[in-house]
């Protein structure tokens, strides 16, 4: 252990007590009996073949969540310190790597764990009629060496640009392949996959050992780098987990978009373009910064536009078109209206600029309700495309109903947009599922409430789609106008309060 | 007679219990600059956010403009407030927050191009707030402040950040501000910025 370490340890607080000890062990003891059972169960249930029609989305699920994995060790460091240790720490003569050691082999036991879960996901799509050990062990080392080496990778991305370069190839590419999984899966590529599951056992354990050397190699390469891993990008990443851990203990998933949001920009030259001149539409002239952003993030129209897949991926999983699928659909098109309201966020926020700018509260709230009514129309549309391509909607234009709800999810975003921080001072409320913290509570269902209130005849309509869709588009037509004019008004009205 | 723009009486305000204004009162005319000086804590900042509208006063009477202060568009379109840095929105550079200010309010009181020349912003130009330096980015919020037509500016300790050189410009800036009829009223910790902008200096009193 490094001196530093040593003394810091000797420093802090009390020493363990045996109550201490024996606290310690009957946790450990208690997760290994829950989550063993768990595992039980789960080996159990793979000594079934293989299910042909969950196979293409479990995989592209699996697919998903490997590039959400690599996304987010990329995105936090992966190699990160405390503040007080990357404050003090990182800039002394201490040897780095023994400094970056006790996080190193965080994120080792991080990524078995991973490995672990992954591993036994693809094996429950896949199966195992026969050979179950080996194909269990051979699921778990191939999950974990992709855990492993592409934790490794990032940790070499963090020393080196080329290295960076490769990790986000390999998130696309996972991606990619998650995207043709779901597309293909269900059709054309069905054969392979299942030419894939019927491989026998020996081939499986024939691919774990090159996977698992290479994944040793990667470990062993990152390990050797950490001495060489530049401060600026330790204290950058430490910097950031700071504040994602900050958000997580004060629940407020807004002060963690803020960071990201700003980390983007910050160093950018953006290349200023002159603001359109729209005589006599101050309101629109303000709302255009949204316009404005988003054009400038291309990548996340992409990503957007590719997640447009997923109802489709889920009414394919369970097998038709049902609440799920629905609630996918729904959650999708909000996120989508959501993604460029961050200007009425950021002066919800921080009401600075909008005083300086002194625009008229409820034309401003008009007018920021263009874009996101615009996304949410044009991915809800590409999504229903989907669903009727997939073959869970058929017998009529289901697309139009897109359309006809993004008025309410425009307003729902603005809604969610406007709202203020989680208040951790409101009660504890016991229900017939458990106790449910009042403040995070009613922080999460302000927004959800209008999309799910404006959006309730399409939502009857795509749970029961048995007749094409003419009604209930009129009828979804009408309450997401009167959503959104509802909503507008009373923006003006509460205007109109804060300012008496 | 000069036009009564901002008249304060017999104002209190108490933040938790604690008195932080006690009998504070001022007036400032058009044309004037007001420099309200004191003490950390002796609620310089706070005798501006009553001024603003964004805190009414437990007693006393504030006139702005001919009437108490709201929060509201109509009043904001008169009056602009620079105080702790604002929020920059995402994405926008210092020219198109600059741009966005002259769009919104026409007939502004510089263009952008002049705006970018005096706060000596033209060489940052392109590049996000979020990038520039703490008296850079005091610079832009001035600029933005300054760029658009307003009756009376509020600052607070508008300073902040600045180096010697700018606040001296500063004092030409608000010194021509009023020059064109407009009424500034600044908190401030900076005696030579004040007596720079030939301010009348109102003392603030710690109230406990």
């Amino acid at each position: 252990m490094n001196p530093a370490r040593a003394y810091l340890r000797s420093r802090r607080g009390r020493p363990m007590t045996w109550s201490d000890r024996y606290a310690m062990a009957f946790g450990a003891g208690l997760a290994v009996v829950v989550v063993g059972q768990w595992a039980a169960t789960a080996v159990r249930g793979l000594a079934i073949g293989v299910d042909a029609a969950g196979l293409g989305p479990v995989l592209a699920l699996a697919a998903v969540s490997y590039a959400g994995y690599l996304a987010v060790a990329r995105a936090l460091g992966p190699v990160v310190l405390p503040a007080a240790d990357a404050a003090w720490l990182v800039l002394s003569p201490l040897p780095r790597r023994s400094v970056l050691g006790r996080s190193a082999a965080v994120l080792l036991v991080l990524a078995l764990g991973g490995g672990a879960a992954l591993g036994l996901a693809v094996l429950s799509a896949f199966g195992a009629p026969d050979g179950l050990i080996l194909r269990l062990a051979a699921a778990l080392v191939l999950g974990a060496g992709a855990t492993v080496g592409g934790m490794a990778v990032a940790v070499l991305a963090q020393a080196s640009h080329s290295w960076d370069v490769l990790l986000q190839v390999v998130i696309a590419g996972t991606v990619l392949a998650a995207v043709l999984v779901a597309v293909l899966g269900g059709g054309a590529g069905r054969q392979a996959l299942l030419a894939v599951a019927g491989a026998p056992a020996a081939a499986a354990v024939a691919a774990a050992g090159p996977v698992a050397a290479v994944a040793c190699a990667l470990a062993h390469r990152a390990w050797t780098t950490l001495d060489r891993i530049p401060a600026r990008a330790i204290l950058g990443s430490s910097a950031r987990t700071g504040r994602v851990a900050s958000a997580a203990v004060t629940m407020d998933p807004g002060a963690l978009t803020w960071a990201v949001e700003d980390e983007h920009w910050r160093g950018r030259v953006l290349g200023s373009r002159p603001w359109p001149r729209l005589a006599g539409r101050k309101a629109l002239a303000l709302a255009w910064q949204d316009w404005r952003r988003i054009g400038r993030r291309p990548g996340r129209l992409a990503v957007l536009a590719g997640a447009a897949v997923l109802p489709a991926v889920a009414a394919q999983a369970a097998g038709g078109m049902s609440a799920m699928p629905a609630g996918v659909l729904l959650a999708g098109t909000l996120a989508a209206a959501a993604m460029c309201t961050t200007g009425a966020r950021r002066d919800a926020a921080d009401p600075a600029l909008a005083r300086l700018l002194a625009v008229d509260r409820r034309a401003l709230a008009a007018a920021r309700a263009l874009l996101p009514a615009l996304l949410a129309a044009a991915w809800s549309a590409l999504a229903l495309a989907g669903l009727a391509a997939a073959g869970a909607l058929s017998g009529g234009a289901w697309w139009l109903l897109g359309p006809a709800t993004a008025p309410a999810c425009a307003a729902a975003s603005l809604r969610m947009a406007g709202r203020p921080p989680v208040d951790h001072s409101l009660p504890v409320i016991d229900t017939p599922v458990g106790a449910l913290p009042a403040g995070p509570l009613i922080w999460a269902v302000t927004g959800a409430d209008l999309a799910l209130l404006g959006c309730l005849p399409a939502l009857v309509a795509l749970t029961a789609p048995a007749s094409p869709p003419g009604s209930s588009l009129i009828v979804q037509a009408l309450t997401a106008a009167a959503v959104l004019t509802a909503f507008l008004l009373r923006q003006g009205r509460s205007g109109r309060e804060s300012a008496t | 007679m000069s036009e009564v723009i901002v008249a304060a009486r017999g104002v209190e305000v108490t933040l938790g219990g604690v008195p932080v204004l006690r009998n504070a009162g001022f007036t400032a005319a058009a044309g004037e600059i007001v420099a309200v000086l004191g003490e950390n804590g002796a609620g310089k900042s706070t005798l501006l956010r009553c001024l603003a509208g964004l805190h009414p006063p437990l007693r006393g009477r504030i006139d702005v403009l001919g009437g108490p202060p709201v929060d509201a568009a109509v009043f904001w379109r008169r009056v602009a407030l620079v105080g702790d840095e604002p929020a920059w929105y995402p994405g926008l550079s210092v020219q198109e927050h600059l741009e966005l200010a002259g769009v919104v309010h026409p007939g502004g009181r510089l263009t952008v191009g002049a705006a970018l020349e005096v706060f000596a912003l033209d060489g940052r130009a392109d590049m996000s707030p979020l990038t520039l330096s703490t008296g850079q980015r005091q610079r832009l919020s001035l600029a933005m402040a300054l760029l658009r037509p307003s009756r009376l500016l509020l600052l607070d300790e508008p300073e902040r950040g600045l180096d010697t050189a700018f606040r001296a410009r500063l004092a030409e800036i608000l010194t021509g501000y009023a020059d064109e009829g407009g009424t500034v009223v600044m908190a401030t910790h900076d005696l030579t910025l004040a007596t720079a902008t030939r301010a009348r200096l109102v003392t603030l009193e710690a109230a406990s």
